[in-house]
C-alpha cells in the first residue's frame, strides 16, 4: 500500500523528481545544491562553488547520501569479514535510521515490510524528521567516466556545476525545438493535403510567418546543435535549414581516400553542390532552383553545368530574360575574366532575339542596352577576349553594322590606347564583315583573301586610318597588321604604301647612319620589295633585321631569308 | 634600357628537386580554396600534376630523389580507380566528382539497347575526357599494353560524335535544354573543344573498315577542318571564327587539331608532314609570321621612384623609344611570349607559341636561350612551380605548361614530351598500344558477341583492376 497523507506526498515528489522535472522539485533541488555548496564552502574554504566540477559534486552527493548508513554497512561489512555482532552492534537511533532510509528508497522493499498504515506514517515521519536521504546513490565501476565526453573530447564530469546547468538548460531548449519543428512539419502536412479541422472545419494553411519562424528555430537549433555536439556551422547549412529544402534529399559526394586534385573548399559550397545534384538529377525546374544557382555562382562562376542548369531554368519558367541579363550584368563586373558569363549571355540573346526581331524599335533598344554594358565592362578591362568575341557576335546576330554608335565606340577605345589589338579586331570585323559591302556572308573568303565587294572608298578611308595610327606609335604593330589586312581586302599590292612605308627606315646598310624607327616597316619593305623583283634589296633588309633590329626573331628572318631565295630558284628554274 | 651586363650570368636552370616537391605537396594534400574556380574541371588539375610528375622523373618513376617514387605502384592504382569513376555510362568522362552521381541514380536504363538514357550525358564533359584518357596512359605501369582498358570506346566515339556542331566545331557537353528541340550542344564556339575532339578521335577511333567489328562511326572530319580553316584571321592568327581577335591558345588548337587529323595511328613520333594541316592552311606565311611575333624582348618593369610599388599588371611588352636602345642589350637576357598582339608575357604562351610552332615543324624560329631564362628565372618560384607573370605565385595551369614548353626545347632532366598530344613521348607509345589493345578486343568481341565479356568489361570499369581470379578464367 502506498503511503498517504501530507507526510507521504513529498518525499514522493522528491523520488520521481529525476523524471518528471517538474519546477517546484527542481527549485528545491536547486535549494538544495546551493546550501550544499554553501555547506561545503564553510567546511572547505579553498575551493569557491564556481570551480567546483560535476564529478566533485556527484562524489559530494555520493558522500552525503551514504552517510546514515555508513555505520549500518559498516556493521554488516564487518560482520560478513567473520567478526563482529553486525547490526546488533548498532544502537537503537542507529538502527531505525538504517532501516527507514532502507525502506523509504524501496518500494519493493515497502511491499515486502506489508506495513500497517500506522507503521507507514510512522516511517514517513521519522523519513521526514531525520532528514533522512530517500535515494542512495549506487558506487558506479568508474566513477571518473560516468559523465563521459563532449564532442569536443573533454570530460563532462570536469565541467564547472554552472556550465553544466548551461548545457543542460540547452539541452532542454533543443528538445523543445525540436518539437515545434515537428508541430510545424505536421502542420504543413496537412496544409498541403488542404486537411479540414475537424472542429472549426477550416481548411488548414500554413501562414509565411509560421514559415519564417520555422526557419529562424531551425538556425537555433543548428546553432544549438553545433555547440552541444559540433559539427558544420549555422551558416554553412543553408538549405538543410530552410524548410522549403525539406523534401529535397541531397546527394552527398563520394569522395575516395586517394582522390586526385581534391580541393578544400568550404562546407556552404559543399552542401550546395550536394542539393544541386539532388535537383538536376530530378530535372527540377523552379525558383527555388534558379536561387540555389546564384548561390553557386557566387561561390564558383566558373562551374560551366551550374550556368546550363541555371539557363535550363530560366527557360523553363519562362522568366524574362532581360532581368535575367540585368542580374547577369552584375555578376560579370563581379568575375571579369569569366568565360561561362559570356556563354551565358550568348545563349540567352540566342533565345531572346527571336521574340524582338520583329521589332526595329525593341532591337535598336537592346542594342544600345547592350553596348552602354559593354563600353561599361570594357573600361575595366579593356582586352577582355570574352567581352569582344561576345561584341563581335552581338553585331553579327543584332545586325548592328551601319551603326555609328559601334564604330565610334571602337574608335574611342583605339583613341585612348592605340595598342589595343582587341579593338583593332573589332574595327576590321567591323568594315570587312558588314554583309552590305563585302561577301563575308558567303562564307568563302579567307580573312586574307580579296573581296570584291568592298568599295575602294572604304578601303582608302581604312588606310589612311591606319596610317595615321601608326604614326602615334611606328612600333605598334597592331595598325601594321591591319593596313595589311587592308591591302589585301581590297586586293591592292604592298608596293601601294612603299612611300608611307619608307618613311620609318632610312640609310639601310650603310653603318652608321641606318636608322630603323619600325621594324614592321623594314619587314614589309623587305616584303615590297620582294614583291617587285628587288631580291637584293629585300634580302638585305631581312638580314638587317636578324642582324640587329630585331635580333629575337633571327630564327624567323633567316628563315624569310631562305623562302625568297627559294622563291628565286623557283622563278629562275621555271624560266 | 640596356643593362652592364658585360659578365655572362651563369646559366640558369631547372631545379628539378624543388619542382618536385612543389608537385609533391599538389599531389599528397587538398589543393588550397582558391582553386575552387576549377572545381568542375578537377580532371584537368589532376592531368596538371600527374603530366609534371611523370615529366620531371625520367625512366618511368624509378629515378626518383625520393627513396620511394613519387608515385607508388598503389597510387598508380588507386588514380586509375578514381580516373575510370568518372566516366559516365552514356560515353566521356565528366570533369569532377562532384558531377558523379551514385550509380543507382543513372535512372531510366534502356535494358532492351542496354544504353543507359542520355539524359544526364551533359555531365560528362569533352576536355575532361582527353584528360582522363592522358591520365589513363600517364598512370599506367611501365610494361602496361593496355592502360585503356575500363574504356568505353564505343559509347565515347559516339557521345563525341554527338557534340559535333553544324558548322563543324565542337561543344563541350551535351544536354536537354528546356525550350530548346533535341539536344543541346553547350559551350561556345571554341577551338579548344575541336582540338579535344580530334586527340580523343587519335586515341580511341583505330582504322577499322566500315562494317568490320569494332567499326564506330567518325564524326565530320572534312567539315571540322573546313570550320578550322576557316578561322584564319587577317593578320594570319586563329581565333574561334575569322571575325574575331586571333589568340595563341586558339592557333596551337588549330594547329594540332589540323595535325592529329591525319597523324599516323602507329609510330606515329616519326616525322609526319600533315598534308590536311600543309596544305590547307589559307596563309601560312602569316600564320608563322604571326607566331614568330608572339616573342619579344621582355623588359623588366622599372620601379618608379615616385611610386614605390610598380604596376605588375601594368604592361610589359613594349619597348623603349628608340630601337637602337634595344639593339645594345648584347644578351638578349629575357625573351617572353605573349597569347595576342600587344599583351603581356605569360607562361604559358611558352607552350602555345612554341608547341604550335613545333607541331609546324618551326622549333627553330623561338630563341631558346632567352625564352628558358625567363622561364627559369622569372616564372620559376622559389617554392617550385611557375607562375604566369614574374613574381606571381605558382599555379597547377602554368607549372605544368611551364615544365612543357622547356621539355619542349629540350630542357636536361625533363621528359620529351610530345608536342601535339602534351604528354611525354613514352606516354604517346603506351597510347598507341593502349589503342591497338581497345581494337583487338573490340574485334574479338564482334566475332563473338559475348554477353558475359560485356559483363566483365562493365564490371572492370566499375572496379578499375581486373582481379586475378578473372584473368585466369577469362584470359587477357
Amino acid at each position: 500500500m502506498p503511503p498517504k497523507g501530507k507526510a507521504a506526498q513529498k518525499p514522493k515528489g522528491s523520488e520521481a523528481s529525476a523524471s518528471s522535472a517538474s519546477a517546484p522539485t527542481q527549485q528545491q533541488q536547486q535549494q538544495q545544491q546551493q546550501q550544499q555548496q554553501q555547506k561545503q564552502t564553510s567546511s572547505s574554504s579553498t575551493s569557491s562553488p564556481a570551480t567546483t566540477t560535476v564529478l566533485e559534486r556527484s562524489h559530494q552527493r555520493y558522500d552525503e547520501s551514504r552517510g546514515p548508513y555508513e555505520a549500518a554497512a559498516a556493521a554488516v561489512r564487518s560482520q560478513k569479514a567473520g567478526g563482529g555482532l553486525g547490526l546488533s552492534a548498532l544502537s537503537r537511533e542507529e538502527q531505525i535510521g538504517w532501516i527507514s532510509s532502507l525502506l523509504a528508497r524501496s518500494a519493493s522493499a515497502r511491499a515486502r515490510a506489508n506495513l500497517g498504515s500506522k507503521a507507514q506514517r510512522e516511517l514517513w515521519r521519522h523519513v521526514n524528521e531525520a532528514s533522512l536521504p530517500v535515494r542512495c546513490i549506487k558506487k558506479t565501476t568508474s566513477p571518473e567516466q560516468q559523465w563521459g565526453t563532449d564532442h569536443a573530447g573533454q570530460d563532462v564530469g570536469r565541467y564547472s556545476v554552472g556550465r553544466f546547468a548551461d548545457r543542460s538548460e540547452k539541452r532542454i531548449t533543443l528538445t523543445t525545438l525540436e518539437v515545434a519543428s515537428r508541430r510545424f512539419l505536421e502542420a504543413r502536412d496537412q496544409a498541403d493535403k488542404k486537411l479540414r479541422d475537424p472542429l472549426t472545419g477550416e481548411e488548414a494553411v500554413l501562414t509565411d510567418r509560421e514559415f519564417q519562424e520555422e526557419k529562424d528555430r531551425r538556425r537555433e537549433m543548428a546553432s544549438l546543435r553545433k555547440e552541444l555536439y559540433g559539427g558544420v556551422s549555422e551558416g554553412q547549412l543553408q538549405f538543410a535549414l530552410d524548410p522549403e529544402w525539406d523534401d529535397v534529399e541531397p546527394i552527398l559526394q563520394d569522395e575516395p581516400e586517394n582522390a586526385l586534385a581534391a580541393i578544400s573548399y568550404p562546407a556552404e559550397y559543399d552542401e550546395a553542390i550536394s542539393y544541386l545534384r539532388a535537383v538536376m538529377l530530378k530535372k527540377e525546374y523552379s525558383p527555388r532552383c534558379l536561387r540555389l544557382t546564384e548561390r553557386i555562382i557566387e561561390m564558383n562562376p566558373a562551374h560551366y553545368t551550374v550556368w546550363l542548369y541555371r539557363a535550363s531554368n530560366v527557360f523553363a519558367l519562362g522568366l524574362s530574360i532581360l532581368d535575367e541579363i540585368e542580374w547577369l550584368n552584375g555578376v560579370a563586373l563581379k568575375n571579369l575574366k569569366n568565360y561561362q558569363i559570356w556563354h551565358h549571355r550568348h545563349l540567352l540573346v540566342d533565345n531572346y532575339y527571336p521574340t524582338i526581331a520583329s521589332s526595329p524599335v525593341l532591337v535598336v533598344k537592346f542594342t544600345d542596352s547592350e553596348r552602354e554594358f559593354l563600353t561599361e565592362i570594357l573600361a575595366e578591362d579593356t582586352k577582355n577576349y570574352h567581352v569582344w568575341s561576345y561584341r563581335s557576335y552581338l553585331v553579327d546576330k543584332l545586325g548592328s553594322w551601319d551603326s555609328p554608335d559601334e564604330l565610334a565606340s571602337i574608335e574611342r577605345m583605339i583613341n585612348d590606347d592605340v595598342r589595343n589589338n582587341s579593338a583593332w579586331s573589332h574595327r576590321f570585323f567591323l568594315v570587312f564583315s558588314n554583309p552590305a559591302h563585302s561577301s563575308c556572308a558567303e562564307k568563302k573568303l579567307g580573312a586574307t583573301d580579296f573581296d570584291p565587294k568592298v568599295p575602294a572608298t572604304i578601303v582608302d578611308r581604312e588606310v589612311q586610318y591606319a596610317m595615321d595610327k601608326v604614326y602615334e606609335a611606328p612600333q605598334n604593330q597592331s595598325p601594321w597588321n591591319y593596313l595589311r589586312g587592308v591591302l589585301a581586302k581590297g586586293g591592292r599590292k604592298l608596293g601601294s604604301i612603299e612611300k608611307f612605308v619608307g618613311e620609318f627606315v632610312s640609310a639601310l646598310g650603310e653603318e652608321e647612319k641606318e636608322d630603323v624607327k619600325s621594324t614592321h616597316a623594314l619587314d614589309l619593305l623587305a616584303e615590297i620589295w620582294a614583291e617587285k623583283g628587288e631580291r637584293e634589296k629585300a634580302d638585305l633588309g631581312l638580314r638587317r633585321l636578324a642582324e640587329k633590329w630585331d635580333r629575337i626573331r633571327v630564327g624567323y628572318w633567316e628563315w624569310r631569308r631562305s623562302c625568297l631565295n627559294e622563291g628565286v630558284a623557283a622563278v629562275v628554274a621555271a624560266s | 634600357m640596356a643593362e652592364d651586363t658585360r659578365e655572362a650570368p651563369p646559366p640558369p636552370s631547372l631545379d628539378i628537386d624543388r619542382q618536385l616537391r612543389y608537385w609533391k605537396r599538389c599531389l599528397r594534400s587538398p589543393l588550397p580554396h582558391h582553386y575552387l574556380s576549377n572545381e568542375g574541371n578537377r580532371m584537368a588539375l589532376a592531368y596538371f600534376i600527374v603530366n609534371s610528375i611523370s615529366m620531371l622523373t625520367p625512366n618511368s618513376y624509378i629515378q626518383s630523389t625520393e627513396p620511394r617514387p613519387l608515385i607508388t605502384t598503389e597510387d598508380r592504382r588507386a588514380m586509375r580507380k578514381w580516373v575510370l569513376s568518372h566516366q559516365h555510362a552514356g560515353g566521356g568522362f565528366c570533369g569532377t566528382s562532384s558531377l558523379v552521381f551514385p550509380l543507382r541514380d543513372y535512372e531510366e536504363w534502356d535494358f532492351e539497347t542496354k544504353t543507359p538514357s542520355l539524359e544526364q550525358s551533359g555531365l560528362a564533359n569533352i576536355a575532361a575526357t582527353l584528360f582522363a584518357l592522358q591520365l589513363l596512359a600517364l598512370i599506367a605501369d611501365e610494361n602496361d599494353d593496355d592502360a585503356f582498358r575500363g574504356v568505353d570506346r564505343v559509347r565515347t566515339l559516339r557521345w563525341l560524335r554527338r557534340l559535333q556542331r553544324e558548322d563543324g566545331s565542337f561543344g563541350e557537353v551535351l544536354r536537354k535544354v528546356p525550350g530548346q528541340v533535341g539536344w543541346f550542344v553547350g559551350g561556345g564556339s571554341d577551338m579548344r573543344y575541336c582540338y579535344v575532339a580530334t586527340s580523343i578521335r587519335w586515341m580511341l577511333r583505330g582504322d577499322i573498315k566500315e562494317g568490320d567489328p569494332g567499326w564506330v562511326e567518325d564524326f565530320d572530319t572534312a567539315l571540322l577542318s573546313k570550320y578550322i580553316l576557316s578561322s584564319q584571321t587577317y593578320d594570319g592568327g586563329f581565333a574561334a571564327s575569322s571575325q574575331d581577335e586571333p589568340h595563341a591558345g586558339y592557333a596551337y588548337c588549330a594547329i594540332a587539331a589540323l595535325s592529329l587529323l591525319d597523324r599516323p595511328l602507329e609510330d606515329s613520333r616519326a616525322a609526319h608532314a600533315s598534308k590536311i594541316l600543309h596544305s590547307g592552311i589559307r596563309d601560312m606565311p602569316r600564320l608563322v609570321d604571326w607566331l614568330a611575333s608572339r616573342q619579344f624582348v621582355y623588359l623588366e618593369p622599372v620601379e618608379d621612384d615616385d611610386d614605390d610599388e610598380y604596376d605588375e599588371d601594368g604592361p610589359n611588352f613594349l619597348l623603349p623609344k628608340s630601337l637602337a636602345d634595344l639593339s645594345l642589350d648584347e644578351n638578349l637576357r629575357y625573351v617572353g611570349f605573349n597569347g595576342r598582339t600587344n599583351k603581356n608575357a605569360d607562361t604559358c604562351y611558352c607552350w602555345w607559341v612554341g608547341g604550335a610552332l613545333a607541331v609546324l615543324g618551326r622549333n627553330d624560329l623561338v630563341l631558346r636561350e632567352p625564352s628558358r631564362r625567363l622561364l627559369l628565372e622569372k616564372m620559376q618560384h622559389q617554392i617550385g612551380g611557375f607562375g604566369k607573370t614574374p613574381g606571381n605565385p605558382p599555379d597547377l595551369y602554368h607549372s605544368c605548361f611551364g615544365l612543357a614548353s622547356l621539355a619542349l626545347w629540350g630542357e636536361p632532366g625533363l621528359k620529351e614530351s610530345d608536342s601535339s598530344l602534351a604528354v611525354p613521348v613514352e606516354t604517346v607509345w603506351r597510347i598507341e598500344r593502349a589503342r591497338a589493345a581497345l581494337l583487338r578486343r573490340a574485334v574479338d568481341e564482334g566475332k563473338e558477341g559475348s554477353l558475359g565479356r560485356e559483363m566483365v568489361d562493365m564490371g572492370l570499369s566499375l572496379c578499375a583492376e581486373k582481379p586475378a581470379w578473372l584473368a585466369a578464367v577469362v584470359g587477357q
